[in-house]
């Protein structure tokens, strides 16, 4: 894979699990799942923010590759 | 004595010697980074208990919302129309501006004052995350009046956290500030969340419909806590104008601006105050309302967000320390030049662990935070003087760089005079602070005027 799509593909889930994060109280607030499977979720998201998100800035820093 | 004062002068521009010169053109940053550095650098650790606070000091829903409005948007005003057209019209830090204005002997006094300043803020950040780990052990949070330690458990978590947050400041501070960039749109979304899952424990419905009925109820019911001061709509506005007074008015986001296209960029600072401090601050009211007006960071995130939220209330103290503490540790390197930077960092690192260990840092800390800006204010009077109104009244500038001084003593006085003033002033503590900059920025004219005619 090159850098470039990796980029892309790490940063785009890294949104989406931000997104997660702020949909799970949401969801939690509307009263369609309970507190327990809330905050596991909000906790997975997060793992995985933290991890996209750490793989993209790694990959920003390394610059793009295939030149 | 001044062979002294140019071994320290000597020192302390070595330590800022990169940035020296004015920011060429080919590094003027786009609009988008200073929104990104304001968004991520005004979502601290601190934020979880300033809107806490707000709701233990009894702040009235409608007063909450007035004073956050308008007063965030009077320091977005400050850092446009005072901080950033000095910024870009000179292109230096503050640090060699007022150099040139007030000599190097009072940039060091300024430097040392910042230095301790600094520690203290970090002290307060540790305390925060201290609350949360003080959950997994069991450790009670300190009472609300507490000055000194309150037991064994919580000065042992402090040091031990204190001890790691040097040792990881010491160890890269680079490799930090990196993490750092990921974990801050993380936590803000730690507070956004925190209080969209309290709001069923408060008894808000699902359709929002008795919203603002709870939050006036419930929230910012008016009722200040036990011992408690009462605050109002004015405390409110004040807090949250001066609450980066030393950035602002005082000057010291003279660093970022410099690098500024244009003084409008300073708008972007609404993208710090307004997702930053007003959201953060309402979510944390509203999370303090939820457990019981107990002024328990720890426990506010873990009740809201979970393991999860007690990561962020640690993540928010140690991001926000690390900077804090670096630079502590290159304002103090200046009296001990020939020091490496690891040995001051843990100095300072050490400092700002015993400070940690009073929870009065992090319990007053609203009070703490109109002091801290209080006391730079004033420079930032003397420079805003010497650089508008010196030209309109055909006063010479920067004599102080002309004529070698080492002090400029008309800045010196006024800025301890201006202090003297202000904590004597018959108004409250978050009120003095604007007659105070009026009082030094006319009489360091003044008495610069004279000097001349003299």
């Amino acid at each position: 894979m090159s850098n470039r799509l990796f980029r892309r593909l790490s940063g785009g889930l890294a949104l989406v699990s931000l997104g997660l994060c702020l949909a799970a109280p949401v969801v939690f607030f509307l009263g369609r799942i309970s507190e327990g499977t809330y905050k596991r979720a909000f906790l997975l998201s997060s793992i995985a923010w933290f991890v996209l998100a750490t793989a993209r800035a790694r990959a920003d820093k390394d610059g793009p590759s295939g030149r | 004595m001044s062979s002294r004062w140019t071994r320290l002068t000597a020192a302390m521009d070595r330590l800022y010697e990169f940035d020296r010169e004015p920011v060429t053109p080919d590094k003027l940053q786009s609009g988008g980074k200073f929104a990104g550095l304001f968004a991520g650098e005004h979502v601290a650790a601190t934020e979880f208990v300033i809107g806490a606070f707000f709701v233990l000091h009894g702040v009235g829903a409608r007063d909450l919302l007035l004073g956050l409005l308008l007063g965030n948007l009077l320091a977005v005003l400050s850092w446009t129309f005072i901080c950033a057209p000095i910024a870009v019209r000179t292109r230096l830090t503050l640090y060699w501006y007022l150099r040139k204005i007030a000599g190097p002997g009072v940039t060091f006094v300024y430097n040392i004052a910042n230095a301790f300043l600094y520690c203290v803020l970090a002290g307060a950040m540790i305390s925060v995350s201290a609350t949360a780990v003080g959950i997994l052990f069991g450790v009670p949070v300190p009472g609300l009046d507490a000055v000194l330690p309150t037991s064994v458990g919580w000065v042992l978590i402090t040091v031990a956290l204190g001890a790691a947050f040097t040792t990881m400041a010491v160890l890269g501070f680079s490799k930090l500030s990196r993490f750092a960039e990921v974990a801050s749109p993380w936590i803000f979304v730690v507070f956004i969340a925190g209080a969209v899952a309290m709001l069923p424990r408060l008894g808000v419905s699902p359709d929002l419909g008795n919203l603002w009925d709870v939050a006036r109820a419930r929230v910012w019911n008016g009722v200040a806590a036990a011992g408690q001061e009462q605050f109002g709509f004015w405390h409110v506005l004040s807090f949250a104008w001066f609450c980066n007074l030393a950035m602002h008015v005082g000057l010291s986001d003279m660093a970022l601006f410099r690098y500024a296209r244009k003084w409008t960029y300073g708008l972007f600072s609404a993208f710090g105050m307004y997702p930053g401090h007003m959201l953060a601050w309402i979510s944390s009211g509203i999370m303090v309302a939820a457990i019981g007006r107990e002024m328990h960071p720890g426990l506010m995130a873990y009740e809201a967000a979970g393991v999860a939220g007690v990561a962020g209330v640690l993540l928010a103290g140690w991001t926000t320390a690390n900077p804090t503490l670096y630079r502590a540790g290159l304002a103090l390197q200046t009296i001990t030049s020939n020091w490496p930077r690891w040995k001051i960092t843990l100095i300072a690192g050490g400092a700002t662990t015993v400070l940690a260990c009073f929870p009065v840092f992090f319990l007053k800390l609203l009070d703490y935070v109109a002091i801290y800006g209080l006391i730079l204010m004033p420079v930032g009077a003397i420079v805003f003087a010497e650089h508008w109104v010196f030209p309109l009244l055909k006063i010479e500038q920067y004599r102080a760089e002309k004529r070698g001084w080492t002090f400029n003593a008309s800045a010196l006085a006024v800025w301890l005079g201006t202090l003297a003033i202000c904590f004597s002033l018959p108004l409250h503590l978050y009120f003095r602070w604007l007659p105070g900059w009026f009082i030094a920025m006319i009489s360091y004219t003044a008495l610069m005027a004279w000097r001349r005619v003299r």
